[in-house]
């Protein structure tokens, strides 16, 4: 467990070390903060109109629904572009740089690195998230949102966001080199985001199987408040795998290289 | 402390390790010699459990690498030929964190950074970023990473490779200092540093052993013959018959000549000091002898004989080199 710890330490400390950290928080607030204030002002005008022709006041829009739900589910578009480039230096470049020798002659399993890895990135994936919660909190001083589905929201970012970084160490395990890394994550990131698309043509079976494996349609229901175990399952499977075919190529490597 | 049996490396169709076996005992500093691709870093990955073997059986202070690696790995330092640092952690960062995975008690910590920095002297470097440390520090970050658990075994592959003279020496130094308390097993392609550091020595090319041997040993074994170079001014004439007519010699080759001065090359008996009667001789016959002097076989040709296949080099002792088969008699003992 400690070995876990040390790993995952260092792999944060190295993402703050390197312009990485900065980068990816940075780009990701100020693109959120845009999607921020453009839905804010669409939720506004909105607001006002129907105050304006129902006469109905407050209760007439609800925030979670109208503002929140849109703006995470724009969330998971950054968290698509973002995470390749949070993922495609772990195992390419500690391979690049022979620091891999080090890691594989320390007393760790692989299950520890790997694991180690992950957490890290995902600690960096989590102190992303959080910026995105100091907006949320605005909301909160001059309105009255409901908790609840914010919580469930959250989960399934940092479910769909372990998926994205589970399947991120995979293919940066396969590569010492961290830009064919990245693109091919971002590219297997796209299409399994838009892995329907062939599904409503193609038959009812195949637009059922193409649903299930749709990595975003799993991640509705949390935007809507719903926490439901098929997609808990669903995304915990996803990264289990991920991690399991990383496993596989750390060790199959070992005998190739 | 170091037990390896038949091993074997494969690549797909290419082996770069074949039937290696050697024993390394505690204390030792084991040298490995080889050109470069001998099989001398593949042989170490599998030592350290980077790489598993294709065959055969390597044992590392009383475990097996590949069925108990944790705890062989706990026991084995590792210096691999670019030292793995990490760019953008200091040292005292890094080795912070080396010293965790290796497992040191997190108690023990503070002061064992503090030693093996003290002892690989880059105290003066401690808070600066490891992409910022030259190559002499580098190495040295290198060593004290490896040797900061305290393991019963070092395998340092090329310690002083790409080093200045002033830092080779020192670090040559440094590892002499670790011999005490640890089994070493160091690579080189650098041979005067295996007649300096190593007690042992195991030669490898093209991935099979070719002797395992003292220096001392080595050198000896393999002078059948001594030699001595000659340089004599003979007023044009052939001065080759002369020389051979002394008692002792057995064979007089030329081998070159400048502006009217030949040198020869000598070969005489086996503890059959000529060297008088060769410079009475000269003089006797009135011609100006320049030069005389010994020509020892070095490691260095031990090394290209043991290790080149079609023959040879205009070494004066090809032929007293050619004993390959006994070379590979010792590989077995």
């Amino acid at each position: 467990m400690s070995n876990i710890v040390a790993i995952a330490q260092k792999e944060l400390k190295s993402y703050f070390a390197s312009p990485i950290a900065y980068i990816v928080i940075g780009m990701f607030a100020l693109l959120y903060g845009y999607f921020y204030i453009a839905i804010l002002a669409y939720f506004i005008r909105q607001s006002l109109q129907m105050s304006e022709f129902g006469g109905q006041g407050a209760q007439a829009l609800n925030v979670n629904q109208a503002l929140i739900r849109p703006l995470l589910q724009n969330v998971t578009i950054l968290v698509l572009f973002v995470m390749p480039m949070v993922t495609m230096r772990t195992y390419a470049e500690e391979k690049r740089s022979g620091t891999i020798e080090l890691l594989l002659t320390s007393p760790l399993t692989d299950f520890q690195i790997i694991l180690g890895k992950f957490l890290g990135a995902m600690a960096l994936y989590g102190i992303m998230l959080l910026v995105s919660m100091i907006h949320l909190g605005i909301l909160f001083l001059y309105g009255r949102p409901e908790w609840k589905p914010l919580i469930s929201a959250y989960l399934g970012l940092l479910l769909l966001g372990g998926c994205f970084i589970s399947v991120g160490l995979f293919i940066s395990s396969l590569t010492k080199n961290q830009i064919v890394a990245g693109m091919a994550t971002f590219a297997v990131f796209l299409f399994l985001w838009v892995i329907t698309w062939i599904g409503g043509f193609s038959g009812p079976t195949v637009d059922q199987l193409t649903n299930y494996l749709s990595i975003i349609n799993h991640y509705d229901d949390f935007g809507k408040g719903v926490i439901d175990t098929t997609h808990v399952i669903y995304y915990v499977s996803f990264i289990t795998f991920g991690l399991f075919l990383t496993a596989k190529s750390v060790d199959s490597e070992r005998w190739r290289s | 402390m170091i037990e390896v049996q038949h091993l074997t490396k494969r690549y797909g169709r290419v082996t770069a390790v074949e039937d290696v076996s050697f024993r390394v005992e505690r204390g030792e500093i084991f040298g490995f010699l080889g050109p470069n691709g001998a099989g001398k870093t593949t042989t170490m990955r599998i030592l350290t459990g980077f790489i598993p073997a294709t065959e055969g059986k390597a044992i590392v202070a009383g475990f097996d690498v590949f069925d108990q690696p944790i705890e062989a790995k706990r026991r084995t330092g590792y210096l691999p030929e670019t030292p793995p640092l990490y760019p953008d952690m200091s040292v005292v960062e890094y080795l912070g964190f080396v010293a965790k995975v290796k497992g040191v008690p997190s108690a023990e910590r503070r002061q064992r950074i503090a030693a093996v920095m003290e002892r690989t002297r880059i105290d003066d470097v401690a808070t600066r970023l490891c992409s910022k440390l030259s190559k002499g520090y580098r190495q040295r970050v290198g060593l004290a990473q490896a040797i900061i658990h305290n393991p019963d075994v070092l395998i340092l592959d090329e310690p002083t490779a790409g080093l200045d003279p002033k830092q080779i020496i020192e670090t040559r130094e440094l590892i002499k200092e670790l011999a005490g308390d640890h089994t070493i097993i160091l690579s080189t392609h650098i041979l005067p540093e295996v007649s300096q550091t190593c007690q042992r020595v195991v030669i490898i090319n093209k991935g099979h052993v070719v002797a395992v041997d003292t220096p001392d040993n080595l050198t000896a074994r393999l002078r059948g013959s001594e030699t001595m170079y000659v340089q004599v001014d003979a007023n044009g004439l052939d001065a080759s018959g002369t020389l051979g007519g002394v008692a002792g010699v057995t064979r007089v080759a030329e081998s070159d000549r400048r502006d009217g001065l030949v040198g020869y090359e000598v070969e005489s008996e086996h503890g059959h000091d000529v060297r008088r009667d060769l410079a009475r001789t000269v003089i006797g016959n009135g011609w100006g002898l320049l030069e005389l002097r010994p020509m020892r076989m070095s490691l260095e040709e031990i090394f290209l004989s043991l290790t080149t296949e079609e023959t040879p080099t205009p070494a004066p002792t090809a032929e007293a080199s050619a004993p390959t088969p006994e070379g590979e008699e010792t590989a077995h003992e």
